[in-house]
């Protein structure tokens, strides 16, 4: 009995997988059904063509299909289905909805002359002059139309002139009422293109887009299972994502990881959630979930020429659905291992010009693993709750009026009350941060004229989790305010071939007050931005950015300028094939942390005696050189695109922890602490140029319906001039390989398939340690970390179509590994998720 | 079809019930990371300082490894230390000159399970007092010339409070070898009864006979040393002459004697130690500074060949054959009727007589002689009667207190070396 059960489940299982109407990368596979169904159309194939269209638009709707079906009924003279599919098309309100309704009114006039007729020949076409007298005649305009729809197909596939704006990109389902089906200027006139707004501040082509480009798409987070962001991130190629607890991860692109990882910058719809008071984002902070995002776009490069400081390895930028375009109602429910728990509500809306989205959460989970039992009679847990990695209540609200065409007004705002963790650098371990966060923007949009402002505030205690009992304290608290102003111009124009400007200034004042860095600390920054994107000559483009900022302290401490440029050159000999070089330079400022800090940290046992780490207000900004050459290509046909770039990245004034000296006796106590420091490490630009060479590759296929394929590979090297491997931190804590592999096979009946695997070669951590003989004598201590394979899988199951949804998820199946030497033993947790869209 | 879906829906629907039901309460599991210190249990000492004084200051407690105490009973260093600053003990009466008590908590985290003594001392502060000529705050841990008492300040140890003999405290396991915090621990300072007296020995040394070499097989090398007045930057000490006694270890009233030489043990002591090969103020096998001899293979540390040919497979504490010579000292230290005085008399100098012959001193109850004289740089160490000691050369060495922000004095340079 219990064989032909499983038997039968294998059986089921074989069958799931020969299932029919099967989706995986919708994207792809949509247009995979698209460039054959035009293809089987231009044959004249018509129903077989038409059916492609429907499957596609099925897949995922776009206005451009409907257009196509429609042209389609036409050229096969039917009429009526021509109509009917024409005014779904008008009814997404397209730009060129008069032509179309032109295009409508000859047609239902034809209509009725034929019905009056009855006999007539079909001639409905096109509004065009009536039909030759002679067979010659006809077959002359037959060659012609052909020629003109193979022209217009080839328009429409090729990347539009990109004249969309840079608001977030949204598809609109079908289910919301009082919503058209339509998607958004991000769309695109091609469908099922890969469009992008990060890479250049406006939406574009991926394949246009001047730096490698990844995009994890809501569907790619649905599948995956992920419960966090930076588990989502191992899949882009050059991703260094190093998780040291449940809600503490660092993410780096192409190498420069360490705790507090600090030089990417991270956005969630353009806002900064990069801290950079600290240097480091904190992921399970930031105030959306995984169920508002419309898709994650990842800039593996440097971005510094559009966004300033601290896009110097990389932008992250998480674009959240636009308001009114998802559910008007959506729960959902997670239990699992380790005490994880999760539940939150999402809603979208609208009334009339106004637009909204809404959403609740509650968060929770276990760290994997303790430093420390409880009860011990040295060491005292400060943390709220030693068992907690990770714990928060959050809510959100974003809302858009529109105004007319163009001209639109957007406010949201966010609450996060969090306990999460963070480990800091130096000889500092493992932190809490018991903290609320908050958030407000506002973005005004008119026409080519975008003002766009927010506010970022954090406040909460933070300290050891843990500390020996009869040690001073390193409990803190801080407050942590940003305002931030920008205003973008962007415009077309002619000149030598056709030209996109995008134009900005940017204005930013950070108050922070933490009795780390002494008394309130404040600063004012100013930037300026210009970029063109020039075509030159077809295929030949060049895209040439320029940003200056304003920083308060670099010029030795007085305000100086930070000048980033980039000169990119892409070239699309032919369709759906992008070679791009490019050459830029990005940097990263110092933090608050970096310039400020004067901060006595215990020496662990020695309860008379601190290391003192200073600040530093004469840093230099790092810096980076880059270059890098790529291709981007995809083939519809087999419904594959990939990506490969290469790239050297030359990094100079790495900002980092001076060895301790000695301080002179009349320096070396402190009266307020009642402690002798033993020495002071102060930040300091090293004098090292360390050089990173690596390649990436990334890969997504959907080779046949129902099945999705994503892999990359990213290899990398990095060197430098004067410290030998064994001695360089930045060479040996980068993993030289990095593998990724993800399959998912989904039916669109009731189940999904999903497994993937990251492999991490292995690493050296290069870390600070007192000495076990004299904990006085603060030794660098060489740490190997051995390599990891992080395997997710996942099975859903829409047990009731379209409303409710289960899946069984299991997170770090591999077997248990730590991914830093300080970090949690990572060990698998199993979860089950309920989705309710009533 | 259907009836094969429905099972299979069942079957999911059986493993998220399950997984729902299994979601986990327990606490993480714990598993220290590649930190140290998460890596070895300890526990504590705590308790209360407990100060009768008038004098004002902060409290310096240290932890020493009771098999290897401080000066004047052994050479040990501090294990650990910790600071009670004046305010936290004195409170409201900081500014006067109530005598107390006065009582303050105190701890020494991360105390592994073994065997200690406490001892402390207030780091008197009697130019706020108003004293003429006055000592600052000016213990420093990290120098050797700022690292120890003196005039003025107040001694402190946990001590047996129905004798006043140091105690030995001892942290132990438990059943599953896990160390005990001990709690309670006074430790006790008294103005009344141990008050120290001077400054620490500062010395200048003068070669008596050539210059500041010694070889192999050359007569015994003679050092007379003298005080030295240091007063610059964060240094003080005014040394007018050197404290000298008979050893009465065990207080019979009688010197000691305890090699039988037939020479009575004095008070200070000297000891003349190899350094480091290399500048600086390293000593020979204690390259990590800790007062321990290194390790042979894992620190570096050099087993000497000894006198009889072979080695005894761990590091040599390296020492010359050294000692005052007596006669001026003995002399000075019996009265007019030719009987030891029981207290200590002042001297104005210090005849040092150094052989050449080098000892493996790890054992100081029993010091091995060595093969030949090992070469290189050695220092000369006094140590006093009260536990205070100055060595020669030190961290006011031209050379190394420009680097530290001390003012360099030349005398303090010196070092006899071996060729």
């Amino acid at each position: 009995m219990r064989h032909y059960k499983a038997l039968q489940r294998v059986g089921l299982l074989a069958l799931c997988l020969c299932a029919t109407q099967v989706l995986a990368d919708a994207r792809l596979e949509a247009r995979r059904h698209f460039r054959n169904g035009m293809s089987l159309i231009g044959k004249k194939e018509y129903d077989e063509g038409i059916a492609e269209l429907e499957q596609a638009y099925a897949i995922k709707p776009h206005p451009n299909v409907l257009y196509n079906i429609a042209r389609a009924y036409q050229d096969a003279g039917r009429t009526a289905e021509a109509l009917d599919t024409y005014k779904r098309y008008v009814a997404s309100s397209p730009a060129d909805a008069p032509s179309v309704e032109a295009t409508i009114a000859a047609l239902e006039e034809k209509q009725r002359a034929s019905q009056a007729t009855a006999e007539s020949p079909d001639n409905s076409a096109l509004p065009m002059p009536p039909p030759p007298a002679s067979i010659q005649s006809q077959q002359q305009l037959g060659a012609l139309l052909e020629r003109l729809e193979k022209a217009i197909e080839r328009a429409e596939s090729m990347p539009t002139t990109g004249t969309g704006t840079a608001t977030p990109s949204t598809y609109v389902p079908s289910v919301l009422p009082g919503v058209a089906e339509t998607a958004n200027g991000d769309d695109g006139a091609v469908p099922y293109e890969e469009r992008v707004v990060t890479a250049s501040r406006r939406a574009q082509s991926s394949l246009e887009a001047p730096n490698a480009t990844t995009v994890i798409t809501a569907e790619d987070i649905r599948l995956s299972g992920a419960t966090s962001l930076p588990e989502l991130l191992r899949r882009v190629p050059g991703a260094d994502v190093m998780s040291l607890g449940i809600g503490s991860a660092n993410v780096s692109l192409r190498g420069f990881n360490q705790r507090i990882a600090n030089k990417v910058l991270v956005l969630v719809d353009g806002r900064t959630e990069y801290q950079d008071f600290l240097g480091l984002t904190l992921w399970s902070t930031i105030p959306i979930g995984l169920d508002e995002i419309e898709r994650i776009e990842v800039i593996r490069g440097p971005g510094s020429a559009l966004y300033g400081a601290n896009a110097m390895l990389g932008v992250i930028n998480i674009i959240t659905q636009a308001p009114g375009s998802g559910p008007r109602a959506r729960f959902n429910v997670m239990a699992g291992t380790g005490s994880s728990v999760a539940g939150s509500f999402l809603s979208h809306g609208n009334t009339g010009a106004l637009r909204y989205r809404t959403s609740v959460a509650y968060s929770q989970a276990d760290k994997w693993s303790r430093d420390y039992a409880s009860n011990r009679p040295d060491i005292v847990l400060r943390d709220p709750d030693p068992d907690i990695g990770m714990r928060g209540a959050r809510g959100t609200l974003s809302a858009v009026y529109s105004f007319g065409e163009g001209k639109q007004v957007g406010l949201s705002g966010g609450v996060h009350r969090y306990t999460t963790e963070i480990y800091p650098l130096g000889l500092l371990r493992n932190y809490f941060i018991d903290g609320l966060g908050a958030y407000a923007k506002g973005d005004v949009e008119l026409g080519p004229l975008k003002l766009k402002t927010f506010w970022n505030h954090i406040s909460g205690n933070a300290g050891p989790q843990y500390e020996p009992i009869g040690q001073r304290s390193l409990g803190t608290e801080i407050s942590s305010n940003l305002f931030n102003a920008e205003l973008l111009f962007a415009r077309a124009f002619q000149l030598g071939g056709e030209h996109q400007l995008n134009v900005g200034v940017e204005g930013r004042l950070k108050r922070v007050g933490w009795d780390y860095l002494g008394p309130l600390r404040e600063e004012i920054h100013a930037a300026a931005f210009v970029q063109d994107e020039w075509r030159l000559a077809e295929p030949l483009r060049l895209v040439a950015s320029y940003r200056v900022d304003r920083h308060p302290l670099l010029d030795n401490g007085t305000p100086g300028l930070a000048h980033s440029p980039r000169i990119s050159a892409l070239f699309i000999p032919i369709e759906g094939h992008a070679f791009r070089i490019s050459a830029a330079s990005a940097f990263r400022e110092p933090t608050f942390l970096e310039s400020y800090t004067r901060l006595l940290v215990p020496v662990q046992g020695v309860n008379g005696a601190s290391a003192l780490t200073t600040g530093n207000t004469g840093l230099r900004p790092e810096r980076l050189t880059a270059f890098e050459l790529g291709w981007r290509g995809e083939s519809a046909e087999l419904g594959m695109d990939w990506d490969l770039a290469l790239y050297q990245n030359r990094v100079k004034d790495l900002i980092g922890l001076s060895a301790f000296e000695r301080l002179p006796p009349g320096e070396s106590y402190d009266g307020a602490t009642g402690n002798y420091l033993i020495g002071r490490s102060r930040f300091v630009n090293e004098d090292s140029i360390y050089t990173a060479r690596g390649v990436e590759a990334g890969l997504t296929l959907a080779p046949v319906d129902g099945l999705g394929v994503k892999a990359s590979a990213a290899f990398q090297n990095v060197t430098s001039d004067l410290e030998e491997k064994a001695e360089c931190g930045p060479c040996s804590q980068a993993p030289q390989l990095k593998l990724y592999g993800g399959v998912t096979y989904r039916t669109k009946a009731d189940l999904e398939f999903g497994v993937d695997v990251a492999f991490t070669s292995s690493t050296t951590w290069i870390e600070r340690e007192p000495a076990a003989s004299d904990p006085t004598r603060i030794e660098l201590l060489s740490n190997p970390l051995g390599a990891y394979a992080v395997i997710n899988a996942r099975v859903g199951y829409a047990a009731v179509k379209n409303t409710v949804d289960v899946a069984l998820v299991g997170s770090q199946l591999g077997s248990a590994h730590s991914q830093h030497p300080f970090g949690n033993r990572i060990e698998r947790r199993v979860y089950a998720t309920l989705t309710v869209t009533p | 079809m259907s009836r094969t879906l429905s099972s299979w829906k069942q079957s999911l629907g059986g493993v998220l019930a399950a997984s729902l039901l299994v979601a986990g309460c327990e606490s993480p599991t714990v598993v220290p990371t590649a930190d140290g210190r998460q890596n070895i249990h300890t526990a504590r000492i705590e308790g209360n300082l407990v100060v009768q004084s008038r004098a004002r200051g902060n409290a310096v407690v240290f932890i020493y490894d009771a098999s290897r105490p401080p000066p004047p009973q052994g050479t040990g260093r501090p294990i650990a230390f910790t600071v009670v600053p004046a305010e936290q003990l004195f409170g409201p009466a900081l500014g006067t000159d109530a005598p107390g008590p006065f009582t303050a908590p105190f701890a020494l985290s991360l105390v592994a399970a073994g065997k200690y003594t406490l001892r402390g001392f207030i780091d008197v502060d009697s130019c706020s007092a108003g004293v003429v000529p006055c000592h600052g705050s000016d213990f420093n841990p990290w120098y050797g010339v700022t690292s120890e008492p003196n005039t003025g300040d107040v001694g402190g140890a946990a001590v047996d409070p129905t004798n006043g003999v140091p105690l030995t405290l001892e942290v132990t396991k438990d059943a599953e070898g896990n160390p005990l915090p001990l709690t309670n621990v006074t430790v006790s300072f008294s103005q009344a009864t141990a008050q120290v007296p001077l400054d620490r020995p500062a010395f200048q040394v003068t070669v008596v006979n050539g210059d500041h070499t010694l070889t192999a097989g050359a007569p015994p090398k003679v050092l007379r040393l003298t005080p030295q007045n240091i007063e610059g930057g964060a240094v003080v000490q005014r040394s007018k002459a050197f404290l000298v006694s008979f050893v009465d270890a065990n207080r019979d009233g009688a010197p000691d004697d305890a090699n039988g030489d037939g020479v009575p043990d004095l008070w200070p002591r000297v000891v003349v130690r190899k350094l480091a090969d290399g500048p600086g103020l390293l000593e020979d096998n204690d390259l990590d500074r800790n007062g321990i001899l290194d390790g042979i293979l894992e620190e570096g540390g050099i087993d000497y060949v000894h006198a009889d040919g072979t080695r005894d497979g761990q590091p040599d504490l390296v020492v010359l054959g050294a000692a005052l010579v007596p006669d001026a000292i003995v002399a000075a230290l019996k009265d007019e009727n030719g009987n030891p005085r029981t207290t200590p008399v002042f001297v104005q100098e210090l005849m040092v007589g150094v052989q050449a012959i080098a000892l493996d001193a790890r054992d100081p109850a029993a010091p091995a002689r060595l093969d030949g004289l090992p070469k290189g740089r050695y220092s000369v160490v006094l140590i006093q009667s009260t536990g205070q000691t100055w060595r020669v050369p030190n961290e006011l060495a031209p050379p190394i207190a420009a680097g530290i922000g001390l003012t360099g004095v030349e005398s303090q340079a010196f070092v006899l070396e071996v060729l």
